[in-house]
């Protein structure tokens, strides 16, 4: 992969590195990162616990900084914008997805998925409607009156993505967004998400720490050691059996 | 707090309308038994009579005073008037014509005396509201018309005065508790005498007067006024205490001092306990701060601005204080009402104060509101979604 500029890309990471310094220790966890994702992708970040997903993660959605290296949101080095930019584009460009949901227990259903849009100023009918419309997609529009406590795993994780993509973001990060569910939840989570990839066209970049998830992407970035790792099996097509 | 400033108000509207109703535009002047010790004179038994107090030369030079518009003279005849055989503490009382004008108390029943009663020593009498209570059965209401016996001389009662206030004249007390008869006409059955026993010795006391009502024409000179009366009053009266004087206008203003600093204890004790529970409303804040930083860090993460943390918080916080500031009033108002129904006496809770703790509630609201807001605002989104 070269690092010149495509139409297609969103994001377009340049030597990306990040060292943490703890008193007299500088533990160095990414160590020179580059990788594009594409419009239209599903890419997925495979790693072993503590490989810096995460970290790079954070880098993506903007809430960490690197301590070398350019990041180009379509087009644009984030590092030069100023905080309150930072946080216009992650409320409109970037779906955040969390492994344990973070959804507010003392918001309803609806309010959970609103409140991306409440940032983003937009009118209370409007939200309503979106709402209605992210929850059906997600196939929860019966439960907008529910608190999250009210829901099991797999349809807390279904709100977080409608929630996600309530601001129609250019794309979503996830970081294990299946590492609290059973294995038929998780199956099922990963298929909205091919849904919404394949049928909406939505761009994700996932984090995980199992292999098996493999299959599911258009492109898997293996992470070792803070690097990338450029073994063969570096192009995976979703469906090959491993 | 609403509580307390509604009892200081209460209080502080009691004082002052008992004040004025004395009439801040005057000054009252009285007559006092002088004190007996050390006078000699008193056990001479030439001088069976004892004369004390203001008299028609005092009055003739008063009324020529600057700034004095009038002088109404009251005199006490120090007749024991009876109810049967019981004593009462009532008191027959010889007064100007324009008394009931320049007093609080207003004619209930009847009528007031005219100058023909005046002029021809009639043997009338305008009754005090207790005066009927107490000479009279309490069927009788219509008392207007009826002879009262005092002594030996009797009076027809045409009118019936009350004084809403209560208020007490220095040495023959209130409106109420007179009965009040034409001054020429107490003159010309009394004289200025008055028979006296004490003990086993029986004496005159000569008073010509017991009291003026000295009105002033300016108010914003009363006080020069007092000093020329009381310097006056000094220099003719000599070394004899005979006599006392009242400004209800000077009193007003001590009240009010009073009232002042009584308001500015209640303000501090307030101050302070807002102070502390703002502290305290500031420490809960934190608290929270730290147990939803997850929430803050997932809000942050969903394109929160930091200043849109801040100001969740803060206004959670001023919500917070407004609702105590409404639970305070809702208290406050429910003991002002509760002192006021058992104890009679009587409590002001104005709008504006009710307003007044609304805003300062909130005001607490944002003060101590404001930093653990910003230190909401300040969370570190990463370390905050890491700790879990
Ligand atoms: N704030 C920090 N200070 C020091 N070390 C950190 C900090 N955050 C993460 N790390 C370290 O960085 C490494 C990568 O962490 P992370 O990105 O969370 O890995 P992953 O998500 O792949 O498990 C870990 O070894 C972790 O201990
Ligand atoms: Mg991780």
């Amino acid at each position: 992969m070269t690092t010149e500029a495509h139409g297609g890309d969103i994001v377009r990471l340049i030597d990306i590195r990040k060292t943490y310094i703890t008193g007299d220790l500088r533990v160095p966890v990414l160590k020179g990162i580059n990788a594009t994702v594409s419009r239209g992708e599903f890419v997925g970040f495979i790693g072993t616990s503590g490989s810096g997903k995460s970290t790079l993660l954070n880098i993506l959605g903007m809430l960490d900084v690197p301590t070398a290296g350019e990041y180009f949101l379509e087009d644009v080095e984030v590092g030069q914008l100023s905080d309150v930019e930072q946080a216009t584009i992650r409320n409109r460009k970037i779906g955040f997805i969390f492994q344990s949901f973070n959804l507010f227990a003392y918001l309803s259903v609806e309010q959970n998925i609103e409140v991306p849009m409440l940032y983003a100023r937009i009118p209370g009918r409007i939200r309503r409607k979106r709402a209605l419309e992210l929850a059906r997609r997600v196939g929860l529009g019966h439960r907008l009156g529910h608190r999250p406590t009210q829901l099991s795993g797999g349809e807390c994780q279904r709100i977080a993505i409608a929630r996600a993509l309530s601001n129609q973001p250019a794309f979503i990060l996830a970081d294990e967004p299946t590492g609290n569910l059973d294995e038929k939840t998780s199956n099922e989570i990963m298929e909205l998400f091919h849904e919404l990839n394949r049928e909406q066209g939505v761009t994700i970049v996932m984090v995980t720490h199992n292999p098996a998830l493999g299959p599911h992407y258009d492109k898997i970035i293996r992470l070792r050691d803070g690097r990338i790792d450029d073994t063969p099996f570096e192009w995976e097509v979703r469906g090959t059996p491993k | 707090m609403i509580a307390m400033l509604a009892i200081s108000e209460g209080a502080k509207r009691s004082a002052l309308a008992q004040i004025e109703a004395m009439g801040i535009d005057r000054i009252i002047v009285f007559s006092k038994r002088p004190s007996l010790t050390g006078k000699s004179e008193s056990s001479n038994s030439a001088s069976m009579i004892e004369r004390y107090g203001l008299t028609q030369r005092d009055r003739s030079h008063i009324e020529r005073m600057d700034n004095v518009d009038q002088v109404i003279g009251l005199f006490d005849v120090r007749k024991k008037i009876l109810k049967g055989l019981t004593r009462t503490n009532l008191k027959l009382i010889g007064c100007d014509i324009n008394f009931l004008n320049e007093s609080p108390a207003f004619l209930e029943k009847g009528r007031w005396f005219t100058p023909a009663d005046f002029k021809n020593n009639v043997p009338v009498c305008v009754i005090g509201k207790n005066v009927r209570r107490e000479m009279f059965e309490l069927g009788d209401t219509n008392v207007v018309g009826e002879m009262l016996r005092v002594d030996d001389k009797v009076y027809r009662i045409i009118g019936i005065i009350n004084n809403p206030y209560e208020s007490q004249y220095p040495e023959i007390g209130g409106q109420n508790d007179m009965i009040l008869i034409p001054q020429t006409t107490g003159r010309a059955f009394y004289k200025d005498y008055a028979f006296y026993r004490e003990g086993r010795s029986s004496k005159i006391i000569r008073v010509e007067f017991d009291l003026f009502l000295v009105k002033v024409n300016d108010t914003a000179y009363i006080d020069n006024t007092a000093k020329r009366l009381s310097g006056y009053l000094e220099k003719t009266h000599g070394e004899i205490a005979d006599w006392g004087m009242v400004v209800p206008f000077e009193l007003l203003k001590q009240q009010e001092q009073t009232q002042n600093i009584f308001t500015i204890v209640m303000g501090s004790i307030a101050g302070i306990s807002l102070i502390v529970g703002g502290i305290g409303i500031m420490n809960i804040m934190l608290a929270s701060v730290f147990e939803r930083r997850k929430e803050i860090g997932t809000r942050r993460a969903l394109g929160a601005q930091k200043s849109d943390i801040l100001l969740q918080f803060l206004i959670e916080t001023v919500f917070l204080t407004s609702l105590g500031g409404v639970i305070g009033i809702a208290v406050g108002v429910g003991i002002a009402r509760t002192i006021t129904y058992y104890s009679g006496m009587p409590t002001v809770y104005s709008w504006w104060s009710i307003g007044l703790s609304l805003v300062i509630s909130s005001l607490v609201g944002v003060i101590f509101g404001t930093y653990p807001a910003y230190q909401a605002a300040q969370q570190n989104p990463i370390t905050v979604l890491r700790s879990e």
